[in-house]
Order: C-alpha cells, then sequence, then structure tokens
C-alpha cells in the first residue's frame, strides 16, 4: 500500500487547497495520508470535513520548525486530537509567534533601513496563513528595493537580527504528546535549510530530543539518497523508534511527486512504520 | 531527437536560492527534449542540504544526471551523502604541467611523462579522452586481477587542453632505457621481457571483457582492399580470418617501453591496447615496433626507442627465440614472415591513413611494405603456429631446417643417440618423399610437428601435406633376400623406416596426407 505521511496544502507553503490535495491523494492511489502544514490545523480539520466512505485513511499532522542553541529541527506531530487538548492552543500560539516575527521584521526594516511597502501590500502578507522570509523577499524585489529573491536574501533578510523568540524542540514535543499524538523527527538528515547531519552529530541530535519524548524518525523520504536512509534506519533499530515515510509535497511549489517518499513494494524494513502506523490509527 | 542539457552551476547553493534555482532549472528545461542533463560544477563554491535536495528531484524527472567539475569540497558533500552512488558525479581535474618533463613511454594513444621521482602521467592525444581513461583504468584493473604485474592510475588530471592519467611509478626505468645505456644488459633484458609476455599470453580473459584483436586486424586488412593486388587481399583476408578465436590476452603495444623495472619488479605498462587473440598479432605489433616501423629509414628506431637498429633487431630476434623456445633459425622464420604479414599490414593502413601516399617518400615507403606484403602473402598458408610445430616449404633445400627443428626437441627430451640417428634417417625418407612428390611439379608447403609423451616414453613426429593423396605405406615391402640387382629401384627407404620405427601410420583427412613416425625411447 502507498503511503505519504508529509505534505503540504496552501494553508503553508503549498499550492494545493485541501480539497485538491484529496482528490490527488486519492488519484494517486495512497492508501494512507497524513496533512503536515507548518504550525497549522486548518488543512486537517478541511480534510475530516471532506473524506468520505471509502477514502483514505487520513492521519492529521502538523509541522513545527524549532530551534535552540544546538541548532534547527522540524518535528512531526501525528495523530493527536485536533479539536480538543493541548495541539490546537499549541498551534494558534505557533502560528501568533511566527507572525510576530513578521511583524518585528517588517518593522525593523522599515525603521532601521528604509524599506517599507504600502499598506495593501502589507496586509496581503499577514493574511497568508504562513508568511516567511521568502513572501517579504518577493514583496522587496516587486518595489525595487532588491533585484532577486537572492540579492534579498543576501543583502537584508540575512542580516536581520535573530529574534530571541522561537519554539524549542521540547516545547513541540511536549505540546504534541500532551495532544495525544506522536512527535517524529523529520527529515533527519537535513535538519532545516541547509543542515546536513549525519554520523555522531545526528546520533547526538536523536538522543537528545528523545531525552524530550520523541518517538519516531522519518526514514523514508523523497529527498534522502538509499544511504542517508539506511543511517536513519539504523538509528530508529539501535533506538527502538518509529519510523514515518513522507514525500514533502508541496504541489508547484516544489518538484516533489505526492507519494515519493523512497519506500517501495520491495521493501522489507517496514515493521517500524507498520508499529507506528497501529499506534497512531488505533489512538488518533 | 533527445540530447544531453548542460547546465552550469555556480557559486553557493542553500536554502536561499535552491528554491529559485529550482525553478530556473525547470524553466530551462521545460520544452526541451533533454532526457539527460549534464551539470558543470566548475564554479560552484558550495552546496547544502536544500541545493542537494533539489538536485535529488530533478533527477526523479531527469533520471540521467551528471555531475562534472566538481571540486574536492562538494564532491565530498556529494560522497558523503550517497550521491556519488546514486549518479555520476565527476571531480574536477587537477591541472599539471609537462613542460620540460622526460618522455618515458609511448603508445597508440598517448604518450608518458615523468612528472616528478614518484610519479607519471600519462597524456592521451584525443583531446575527450575521458572514455579512453576510463577503459584503460578499467582494463588495468582486470589485468591486475588476473594476475599480471601493472601499475594502475589514481587520478585524472588536466594537461594542456587534453587529459592525463596520473601512475605511482617509483624510480621505474624502461627496458628501452636499460638497453640504450646498459647493453650488457640484454640477455638479462630478453628473459625478462620474454617471461612476462608469456605471462600475458597464458593470462585467460573472461568473455566479453576485452576487444578481439582478430577483428581489428580485420577492420585493417578491409582498410586495404583498393591498395593491394585482389587476389593477394582475397588471401590476406582469408589468412586473418582463418585464425582461430583465442581468449588468451594479448597487450597489443608489447615494445621496451611499456615494459620497465621498478625496483626489482618488472612491470608492463600502457594497458589501453589490452585485447585478448592469437599471439601472432601480438607479435605482428613487436615486429612493427623493433623492425617494421623503421626497416625503410632505419633512423626511426633511435629517436622512439633510444637504440640503434642493430640493437633493436638483435633484440628482437632474441626476443623471438626465447619466446618461441628454439635455436632453429628457420622456425624463427617462419614465426616472424606470419607476424609480418600483419604488420606490414597495419603499417601500410597507418601510414596512407596518415597521407603517407602525398609524399614521394611516404609513396616510397609505402612500396617499399607493399611489396615485401606481397610476396609474403603469396608464400604463406596459414597464420598460426605452434612450438611444436614447424612449417616450412616442401623442398629438398629445407630438409636441414627439418631436422635442426626436430633434432633440438629430441637432445632436451635425453634421446639417445642411436634412436636420434634413426629417426633422422626416417625424417630424410618421409621429408624427401614429399618434397619430390606431393606437389610435383609445382611447390607447396610441408608441417612437421614432434610430440613428446611420457609413460612409455616416446617421440610421434608427424609430417603434414596438402599434395596429391598417397599412402607411401601401401606399396608391397620389397624383397631384402633378392639379389640387388633384381631389386626394383626405391621403395627400401620406407622398408627401413618402418623397420626402425616402433609404429608407422598414415591417413589421409581433410586434404591433408598426414604421416606419423612414433618412436619408443
Amino acid at each position: 500500500m502507498k503511503i505519504d505521511l508529509h505534505m503540504h496544502s496552501l494553508v503553508s507553503d503549498g499550492t494545493d487547497s485541501p480539497a485538491e490535495l484529496l482528490a490527488k491523494v486519492r488519484e494517486a492511489g495512497i492508501g494512507i495520508f497524513s496533512l503536515t502544514d507548518h504550525d497549522a490545523i486548518k488543512g486537517c480539520m478541511a480534510i475530516i470535513g471532506l473524506l468520505q466512505e471509502g477514502d483514505p485513511a487520513f492521519i492529521p499532522g502538523a509541522e513545527f520548525s524549532c530551534r535552540d542553541e544546538l541548532g534547527k529541527y522540524h518535528i512531526l506531530g501525528y495523530g493527536y486530537n485536533v479539536r480538543t487538548g493541548a495541539m490546537p492552543g499549541f498551534i494558534e500560539s505557533s502560528h501568533n509567534l511566527r507572525m510576530q516575527k513578521l511583524e518585528a521584521r517588517l518593522d525593523y526594516m522599515e525603521s532601521e533601513l528604509g524599506i517599507s511597502f504600502p499598506v495593501q501590500a502589507r496586509e496581503e502578507l499577514f493574511s497568508l496563513d504562513n508568511p516567511g522570509k521568502p513572501h517579504i523577499a518577493k514583496l522587496m524585489v516587486r518595489y525595487g528595493f532588491a533585484q532577486s529573491k537572492e540579492q534579498a536574501f543576501y543583502e537584508i533578510l540575512n542580516h536581520l537580527p535573530v529574534l530571541t523568540s522561537y519554539i524549542r524542540p521540547e516545547q513541540a514535543i511536549e505540546a504534541i504528546i500532551a495532544g495525544g499524538g506522536v512527535p517524529v523527527l523529520a527529515h533527519p538528515s537535513y535538519g532545516d535549510g541547509d543542515q546536513l547531519l549525519m554520523g555522531e552529530e545526528m546520533e547526538q541530535r536523536i538522543r537528545r530530543l528523545m531525552g524530550f519524548g520523541l518517538r519516531g524518525l522519518e526514514a523514508f523520504y523523497s529527498g534522502f539518497t538509499p544511504q542517508l536512509r539506511d543511517e536513519i534506519l539504523g538509528y530508529a533499530d539501535r533506538y527502538d523508534l518509529y519510523v514515518t515515510a513522507g514525500s514533502d509535497y508541496h504541489g508547484r511549489n516544489k518538484m516533489i511527486v505526492l507519494g515519493d517518499t523512497g519506500l517501495d513494494e520491495t521493501e522489507t524494513r517496514t515493521e517500524r512504520l507498520e508499529s507506528f502506523l497501529k499506534d497512531v490509527m488505533h489512538e488518533g | 531527437m533527445s540530447e544531453k542539457e548542460k547546465i552550469r552551476l555556480s557559486g553557493r547553493i542553500d536554502s536561499n536560492n535552491a528554491p529559485q534555482l529550482e525553478t530556473d532549472l525547470l524553466a530551462t528545461l521545460a520544452g526541451k527534449n533533454s532526457t539527460a542533463i549534464e551539470f558543470d560544477a566548475k564554479d560552484l563554491e558550495y552546496i547544502s542540504s536544500a541545493g542537494l535536495r533539489v538536485l535529488l528531484r530533478i533527477r526523479k524527472t531527469y533520471p540521467d544526471i551528471s555531475i562534472v567539475n566538481v571540486s574536492q569540497e562538494v564532491y565530498d558533500i556529494f560522497d558523503m551523502t550517497g550521491f556519488t552512488e546514486m549518479m555520476d558525479v565527476q571531480r574536477a581535474y587537477r591541472e599539471v604541467s609537462i613542460e620540460g618533463c622526460e618522455e618515458i613511454g609511448r603508445g597508440a594513444n598517448g604518450r608518458i611523462y615523468r612528472i616528478d621521482q614518484d610519479n607519471v602521467v600519462k597524456v592521451y592525444k584525443n583531446p575527450d579522452a575521458l572514455e579512453d581513461i576510463k577503459h584503460e583504468r578499467e582494463v588495468a584493473k582486470l589485468a591486475l586481477i588476473l594476475g599480471l604485474p601493472t601499475a594502475i592510475s589514481y587520478d585524472v588530471v588536466k594537461v594542456g587542453d587534453s587529459y592525463g592519467s596520473v601512475f605511482e611509478l617509483l624510480n621505474a626505468r624502461s627496458f628501452s632505457q636499460i638497453l640504450a645505456s646498459e647493453p650488457e644488459k640484454m640477455d638479462w633484458c630478453v628473459d625478462e621481457f620474454v617471461k612476462l609476455l608469456r605471462k600475458v599470453h597464458d593470462t585467460e580473459v573472461p568473455e566479453g571483457k576485452l576487444p578481439d584483436m582478430k577483428e581489428t586486424a580485420i577492420s585493417w586488412v578491409q582498410f586495404l582492399q583498393d591498395y593491394l593486388p585482389n587476389r593477394e587481399w582475397m588471401k590476406l583476408m582469408d589468412l586473418v580470418q582463418a585464425v582461430p578465436k583465442d581468449n588468451h590476452m594479448i597487450h597489443g603495444d608489447y615494445h621496451t617501453k611499456n615494459v620497465v623495472l621498478q625496483g626489482d619488479e618488472v612491470l608492463i605498462i600502457d594497458m589501453d591496447t589490452l585485447a585478448v587473440g592469437n599471439p601472432v598479432f601480438e607479435l605482428a605489433s613487436m615486429f612493427n615496433a623493433f623492425i617494421g616501423f623503421s626497416e625503410y629509414d632505419h633512423v626511426h628506431v633511435l629517436h622512439f626507442m633510444g637504440f640503434d637498429y642493430e640493437t633493436s633487431t638483435e633484440f628482437w630476434h632474441r626476443v623471438l627465440k626465447a619466446y618461441l623456445n628454439t635455436t632453429c633459425e628457420a622456425k624463427v622464420r617462419e614465426v616472424e614472415d606470419k607476424a609480418r604479414i600483419i604488420g606490414y599490414t597495419r603499417l601500410i593502413r597507418r601510414h596512407i591513413r596518415r597521407g603517407g601516399l602525398e609524399t614521394p617518400e611516404g609513396k616510397a615507403e609505402i612500396s617499399f611494405w607493399k611489396q615485401k606484403l606481397i610476396s609474403l602473402i603469396d608464400n604463406t598458408d596459414n597464420l598460426t603456429f605452434s612450438l611444436d610445430e614447424f612449417e616450412t616449404d616442401a623442398s629438398t633445400e629445407r630438409l636441414a631446417d627439418v631436422q635442426q627443428f626436430i633434432s633440438e626437441k629430441l637432445e632436451r627430451a635425453d634421446c639417445p643417440m642411436k634412436v636420434c640417428m634413426q629417426i633422422e634417417v626416417a625424417v630424410e625418407e618421409i621429408f624427401v618423399n614429399i618434397a619430390s612428390y606431393a606437389y610435383a611439379p609445382l611447390s607447396g608447403k610441408a608441417k612437421v610437428r614432434v610430440e613428446l609423451s611420457d609413460n612409455p616414453s616416446s617421440v610421434s613426429i608427424t609430417f603434414i601435406d596438402h599434395g596429391v593423396p598417397y599412402n607411401p605405406l601401401a606399396k608391397v615391402d620389397p624383397d631384402v633376400h633378392a639379389e640387388a640387382s633384381d631389386r626394383p629401384i626405391g621403395g627400401l627407404g620406407i622398408y627401413m623406416t618402418k623397420k626402425m620405427m616402433d609404429d608407422v601410420t598414415y591417413e589421409y583427412k581433410d586434404g591433408e596426407n598426414i604421416l606419423t613416425l612414433k618412436k619408443n625411447l
């Protein structure tokens, strides 16, 4: 059975609406799927409302960009309670934090660098579910503050003072567990953006996050080479962790094919994925 | 038509510009029929995991991705993350200058220079030589696995506009250098040169691993179609076609610049011409290197080998004798003539292709070889040889050569003097018979094979000719008790032969008279 537990809708930075995404999941013949928008639950609510008899099994999900003194992490939460408990509140505060950061950035740019945008453009930005640096870069190009998005990043955005408020990995993990879900480390080899972790560095990270309650690793991932995948599967065995499979599909924003997780029918190392599914689908 | 799309990557690729890169790549590739992409990473300084992920995604749509000119730093990232196993990632090539470096070897595809005390570089003639380099590396590895002492390149470099492969060759001296500076080492050189040659020729190669030299030789012959009289050309083609398939290795360019002494080890280098085939093809290229190439103008060999034509001739001759394990000059000539046929064929083709017919000297040189080739073709029935066989003209003048060839084998077998003399008498009877009657009034070839066996210790000598069917044993034995004046002339020789040998048999098979003498030792 095809499984894809990592994808984004336009509620975060994908390009498909939840309804479009569901249609594509059906078409791709995926049997079990999860929607994992950044800091957002809206998409999952929409999917739950759209599901019909005979549809693929759905697991509510979310992805949190976290950081602490030691690095950046993407933490996935699966099978949590979408209506009550800790998760809805945590997701709202994550979203608010993102909005605060955006505001702080824009204010700094305006006061210190003289870069300001028309009110309408600013409002547009805040109306997005998940606005971030790429969206500011786009505006900078549109209003002539940079010639390219790249230039916007290199010359301005990467040099803005780092905001001290961010989600720490233990906060995300604790909230997911409190909300009845299972916390999983997304694409472990690629921390966030440019990070590449392997070997001892990887292992230390896993052990530290396990201390906070991490329970699984996304070992099957569209962006992994067989070598990276095997390394993560090795850690799952060593530390008795669940394994998940996800594509990180973003619609037209990235060239990722829905359902492409690097997990094919010939794969025999699926025991830890199966026990994960049993866990989240019974409890979720 | 699908073709390879070439795309340059430059600067840093990280999470800031990776999405843009992805968008740009898709825009570039949209509407093109490319199925393969070659990324030129010459100016790529860094790639982060965000960039790696873009490449993996591109690969989903364009499975045939290669990345060339990758710096060591970036290569390490690809290597560590397993990309080098998923796609073709090629390092950028170090640049090496050969200015002022000593040329120590020369082959069909390139020249070898010593770049420092420990390393040599082979510079390829073909500017697009990466495939050649890969080929040579593979065949050298194969040779090493099959037990031949050789050097394997450890790095590919850029030399001007060409590519080179670098080998570690510590204080090595080529046999050419040794022969040029220490002529007293000729004996030692001959022994080692032949020992290694035998080792090459004794090496069996798994099917399909190396090209078949016979096919190459056929292509040389095909080239000569317009340059040889039709009768000779057809016979030449038949001769080459008739060479049996052989799965033993031949080096293809075995001469004294390609055999080197490193410490006390003798190595063979320049492996790109490795092939399988009958050893006659090897001897042909050796003949060319030592003789053929400079037969018209002797100065060539001095330029190429560093020693003079006389030394070259002597070395070649001694090598051939040692290789054939014989002192019989006629046997050496037989094999050399077969090698020369292929050798001249190749030389003529090579010279014509290099514009040899456009200058008077070139024409003279080609016509010199052509005449020799034609006369050799007319006088040869096959191109194979065996160490146990001697093939010569069926002519009484050749009897001494036949006797020499046989007696050498008998001496090595510690054959008693009396038996040697009996055999000599029998051989004379049979060979003179063949020389006189088999082809009369024309002429032809006869082959003599000597086989020794133990337990019980015995020797068989077989005579083969293609003449008229004739069984000398069918004659009624003469009445030896009759008065000499009453006996008919002839027939006594065969009678004596039968008496002195332990067994004499005759058969006519496939157009050949086959007569075998057997004597217990």
